[in-house]
């Protein structure tokens, strides 16, 4: 499966690239992440529950950092396994100055699933992950916010990670979104929400009578 | 012998248990004491086995034992092959690999099992599951047939050079000859793709060693019980009179439950031995996709010769047959293909190469159809192309084509499933495909109705596919008949019953021979105890081999019942006759004596009898046919298209078919009712994916589209009697004929509906996806 | 340590008091706790219907249910529809009309007719298949219970 996508960072890329590489603020950003230790100099070790539709469970992996050249490219080698099957990748990220105290992160990758959530996640899988990397790097956006705010001194700006349900809440409402962004589809979807009302009053009538 | 309960549409006498929950199957099966087993499954295709620690889960409170193919030590041995290669053909080349107990160096399939977990119950064992840590080293998967073929392919095998499991050709005549001469020659590429039986029950064993009796009894979902016992009792040092095998009731069974064995087969029965505890497993949905087998998957490079009238001068075909992970089942499914590519058709010429290939998906055996739906689809669709070419009516070109009624027994020259040459018993083909077009009323809708519904831009095509279907192979079955002191019958056959209805179809046979009401015969199929002798339920044999089977012992309780009432009543044998549960004088009906009483008198307790008398009046007889015989069968289907949202709707389905004598009516349209539904699912909706590193992408109901009753339609049945020469009986088997035709039947009729676009559809399933594809490639093209 | 919990539920109506895990799902609750076998279990995922019974006069799957989330309600199973000596009429009608081959999915689909033809007497065809579209039938194709359908709605409503 091939993961994709761009997204702008509000701060520079050098701050950007140090808090891609703080394993603390990267646990936070993926609520659900029990742990993530840096093992070795580049290599970290994380335990981490992930949901997909009907599938959940508990996967421990392993990410390497390679071929970096800071704060401009790297290549991310993941590893992971549990009881919902197995996710092996390879992420390569991009960070380009946008020259107005942006960064643009470009990433590009392709990952091999296996086992329950594959079989069973399929359909899924592609925007849940798309939204779950989305929703992570809007967090870690903030945490990058909250963290040129201390250096510049220009005031608390707070920085809450997101609980795992506010998350998955997220989540949700960014794939929703995502099918009613269309107009069509905007109109189709408020279609059936009438549809399934008007059912669900017949039904209730039914019921009672 | 008076003709009162064959040819009748009886209810059946299951009936009343299964409709109030008192059935048993193998689940409802509670022992005192009991344990569960769970697996531990490879999440990977093809991959080495590191090592496994079990350490965890045997901590766990409430598991009992761990084992994997270590601690089985030298009991780990691979499954036996239930087919063998054929003994008579040259050149045939078989290397057998059978499916092991549990993963000992190399996974070859998701699914495979690497260890089993037995606990106090199923929900501990599944969290006991989890609690294994395996390493496993993940090799490259071999998925797609072709190019497993090719050198750099990774091997499933890795004694074997290649992926190659087997190689097996068959001629006739000369085609290479005769493809000079044709004026049309119509060569195509043609895929099809995996389905899955998709039982409602899934698999499962419960097994009870009791070492006080030394006796081990197995109740298994299977539809081979004592193909079952036998290599139990042989892998397990066991007397075959120790083990004692079950097939209860069992939730449909389509082909995946026959097996020899199966890892959960062979594993259950030897660790409750191990244990001295009964054990129970249960597969559940998710395993049933991936640890079940599953079938259809060919790639064909197919040919067909003809003049320019439209008759058939020869076929030819090379195919790809994907196997799976390991190949139990011998060549039955590539030569049940081979035997059906040249259709119901008078053809002189036939080449026909099989390829069979090693890939590390799951395991394949015969589904309902057997190989049997790809022959018919390829015939059909080169001829359907032939007869576009040609210019030619679809039900024309078949007409002309079809094997005379003069012609049987029609000798094909190649050989069939069970090694025997293949030879077409009896047939008589263009009544039924001409009563098949009158009831969907053919021409009429193709010169009338059709073109009208076109000028309202409707989009509606019409398809009639005729077919053959080899039935009723042997080796044999057995059966005992025997006339109890209350007058009841008992009868007891080796065959299994998942559904078919052998409990009163059979019954109707004894019925008949023996003058009792057909509610007085009570029968016993799949249990060992009670029968020993005999293969299972597969092939659609069981209303040929079984039925002739149970006729011949019936006929034998029949001649003793007269030799002796002859006796007591004073009376020649031929003035007697048997009705209402008695025999007696046909001219002074009250000179009689019942069965029961008769029975008594059979099996004096004081006394002495002559010599040479046998006690009682009971009989074993066994019936093996020389050949299977062939049954015939033409479908058509009136169906309409929305280009739109590529939903389809079937307007009308006939079936007609023709297996011989036909003992319940009513139970063989219960069979082409489920056989069609099946089939419809192979052609619309049912597609087994499997992505390039071998994992199953659509392992649920969610996602794998089994039709409801929303996507069946009402099928109108119609019935030929061509008797077969082959049994006494004059059966053939009915059980996967109504599965056959309709890949074929789908891809006419859709091509028919939507004729601008003039679609070649050379694959099956379609899906509203698919046929998305298939028409915007055409429209960029036109 | 695992968590029990008491419960109390009323099946085919016999009150049953019994001490269970919460992740116990009800359909192994019927089968295994109570020995009612007739209800049966096909995917586990709520899609084959093959576990339909009624919860307080609704069909719901068992096997997506809890067996605590029964506490204080009222089950019908297949097994308390009818007996072998005492058929109900929709039992009798599918033996007629051959509905039944290999009989795994009939108590599923029993059961979701049962209400339905409470509020339908009178079903057309296409009511029909609609209603029992939830149930999933391998053996059949459908058509023959159909036709049990029709034939219990004859009986049922001549008995009235």
């Amino acid at each position: 499966m091939k993961l994709e996508g761009e997204y702008i960072f509000d701060g520079p890329r050098e701050d950007v690239w140090e808090l891609v590489r703080d394993p603390d603020v990267l646990a936070t950003a993926l609520p659900g992440t029990q742990s993530l230790d840096q093992v070795g100099e580049n290599e970290y070790e994380g335990v981490m529950n992930v949901r997909i539709g009907p599938v959940a469970g508990v996967f421990s992996g392993r990410i390497v950092v390679s071929d970096e050249v800071p704060p401009e490219t790297c290549t991310l080698t993941v590893e992971g396994k549990g009881k919902p099957g197995f996710i092996n990748g390879t992420g390569y990220v991009n960070l380009i100055d946008q020259g107005d105290g942006t960064t643009l992160m470009k990433y590009d990758g392709e990952i091999q699933i296996g086992g329950r959530l594959a079989s069973v996640g399929q359909r899924l899988l592609d925007t849940t992950s798309k939204s779950m990397i989305r929703q992570g790097l809007e967090t870690l956006n903030k945490a990058l916010q909250a963290r040129i705010a201390v250096k510049t001194g220009s005031g608390e700006v707070e920085y809450k990670p997101p609980s795992e349900s506010e998350f998955a809440a997220a989540v949700a409402k960014d794939m929703a979104g995502e099918a009613l962004s269309s107009s069509r589809t905007k109109w189709i979807a408020i279609a059936v929400v009438i549809v399934i009302v008007i059912v669900a009053l017949i039904l209730i009538n039914i019921g009672g009578g | 012998m008076t003709k009162k309960y064959i040819g009748k549409r009886i209810k059946r006498s299951e009936d009343p248990r299964l409709l109030t929950g008192e059935a048993l199957f193998v689940d409802d099966v509670e022992i005192h004491g009991m344990l569960h087993a769970a697996f531990l499954r490879s999440d990977y295709a093809h991959a080495y086995l590191r090592s496994v620690d079990v350490s965890a889960a045997q901590a766990r409170e409430g598991v009992v034992a761990v084992f994997t193919a270590e601690t089985m030590g030298d009991d780990w041995q691979p499954g036996p092959p239930l087919v063998s290669p054929p003994p008579t053909v040259e050149d045939v080349i078989f290397h057998s690999r059978t499916q092991v107990p549990l993963v000992k160096d190399k996974v070859r399939h998701v699914g495979e099992p690497i260890a089993i977990v037995i606990a106090e119950n199923r929900y501990i064992a599944e969290d006991a599951v989890d609690d294994i840590m395996v390493d496993l080293e993940p090799l490259d998967a071999v998925v797609d047939i072709e190019k497993a073929m090719q050198p750099d392919s990774p091997l499933v095998h890795d004694d074997l050079d290649s992926n190659l499991a087997a190689h097996i050709e068959q001629e006739k005549g000369d085609y290479a000859a005769i493809r000079e001469g044709a004026d049309l020659i119509i060569k195509r590429r043609i895929v099809i793709d995996r389905g899955a039986a998709v039982a409602m029950e899934n698999r499962g064993v419960v097994a009870q060693w009791d070492a006080k009796s030394q006796r081990l009894t197995v109740w298994d979902t299977t539809q081979a019980p004592i193909a079952i016992r036998n290599g139990l009792a042989a892998r397990l040092d066991l007397s075959e009179h120790q083990v004692r095998v079950i097939a209860p009731f069992i939730g449909g069974a389509f082909g995946p439950k026959m097996m020899m064995f199966y890892p959960e087969e062979m594993l259950i029965p030897w660790v409750s031995i191990k244990l001295d505890r009964p054990v129970k497993w249960i597969e559940d949905r998710y395993e049933n996709f991936y640890a079940t087998t599953q079938e259809r998957r060919q790639v064909h490079d197919a040919e067909m010769a003809l003049t320019l009238d439209g008759r058939i001068l020869g076929v030819s075909d090379v195919f790809l047959h994907d196997s799976g992970a390991y190949d139990p089942y011998g060549l039955t499914l590539p030569l049940n293909t081979q035997c059906h590519m040249m259709g119901p058709y008078d053809v002189a010429n036939y080449y026909s190469e099989s390829k069979v290939v090693f890939t590390n998906k799951t395991i394949v055996t015969p589904v309902r159809g057997a190989g049997r739906p790809q022959g018919i689809f390829i015939v059909e669709r080169l001829l359907d192309l032939a007869a576009k070419e040609l210019g030619i009516d679809p039900v024309e070109i078949r007409k002309r084509n079809l094997i005379p009624p003069d012609a049987f027994p029609y000798e094909h020259k190649i050989i069939d499933q069970a090694f025997a040459p293949l030879i077409f018993d009896s047939g008589n083909y263009k009544p039924v495909l001409e009563k098949a077009a009158d009831m969907i009323g053919y021409d009429q809708f193709v010169k009338d109705e059709q073109p009208r519904l076109r000028a309202e831009g409707r989009h509606v095509g019409i398809g009639i596919v005729p077919f053959i279907e080899t039935t009723g192979v042997g080796p044999y079955e057995g059966a005992r008949v025997t006339v109890e002191a209350s007058g009841k019958i008992n009868v007891a056959t080796g065959v299994g019953t998942q559904g078919q209805g052998h409990f009163t179809s059979f019954a109707q046979i004894v019925a008949d021979q023996l003058g009792v009401d057909v509610r007085d015969v009570h029968l016993v199929t799949g249990d060992t105890a009670e029968f020993h002798w005999g293969t299972g339920t597969f092939a659609s044999r069981g209303s040929v081999v079984a039925a002739n089977a149970i006729n011949a012992s019936a006929k034998l309780v029949r001649e003793k019942i007269l030799a002796l009432a002859s006796k007591v009543l004073e009376s020649p044998e031929d003035e007697l006759e048997l009705a209402d549960g008695v025999i007696r004088v046909a001219d002074i009906p009250r000179i009689s004596i019942s069965l029961g009483e008769l029975a008594m008198l059979a099996n004096p307790l004081r006394g002495a009898v002559e010599p040479g008398t046998e006690p009682g009046l009971e009989a074993t007889a066994y019936f093996g046919p020389q050949y299977g015989a062939i049954a015939f069968g033409t479908h058509a289907m009136i169906v309409e298209v929305d280009p739109q949202t590529m939903m389809i709707e079937i307007k009308r389905y006939v079936a007609v078919e023709d297996c011989g004598t036909v003992i319940n009516p009513l139970i063989v349209d219960g069979q082409i009712h489920g056989g069609v539904s099946l089939g419809i699912g192979n052609s619309y909706y049912e597609k087994l994916v499997f992505d390039e590193n071998g994992q199953l992408l659509n392992a649920s109901l969610m996602d794998y589209l089994i039709p409801t009753a929303a996507e069946v339609p009402r099928i109108e049945i119609g019935h030929e009697e061509t008797r077969s020469p082959l049994n006494p009986l004059g059966s053939k088997g009915v059980g996967e004929a109504g599965a056959i035709p309709v890949p074929a039947l789908f891809a006419q009729a859709m091509e028919n509906a939507l004729p601008e676009y003039d679609l070649e559809i050379l694959e099956a399933p379609l899906s509203p996806n698919r046929l998305f594809e298939l028409l915007r490639e055409k429209e960029r093209e036109l | 340590m695992r968590h029990l919990f008491d419960i109390g539920v009323t099946v085919n109506g016999t009150r049953y008091e019994r001490t269970v895990e919460p992740r116990l799902l009800l359909s192994d609750f019927l089968r295994h706790d109570l020995g009612l076998t007739g209800t049966h279990v096909s995917c586990e995922h709520g899609v084959c219907g093959s576990c339909t019974i009624l919860f307080d006069g609704q069909p719901v799957r068992s096997c997506l249910m809890f067996a605590v989330q029964a506490n204080g309600h009222e089950i019908l199973t297949v097994e308390g529809l009818g007996t072998p000596e005492n058929l109900h009429p929709l039992q009798e009608a599918f033996w007629e009309a051959h509905s039944v081959q290999c009989g795994f999915c009939t108590p599923g689909i029993l059961m979701t007719l049962v209400p339905f033809l409470e509020e339908n007497p009178n079903p057309n065809e296409d009511e029909i298949r609609a209603a029992i579209s939830g149930n999933l039938c391998r053996c059949t194709g459908y058509q023959h219970i159909v036709d049990g359908v029709k034939l219990a709605a004859q009986k049922m409503s001549a008995s009235q």
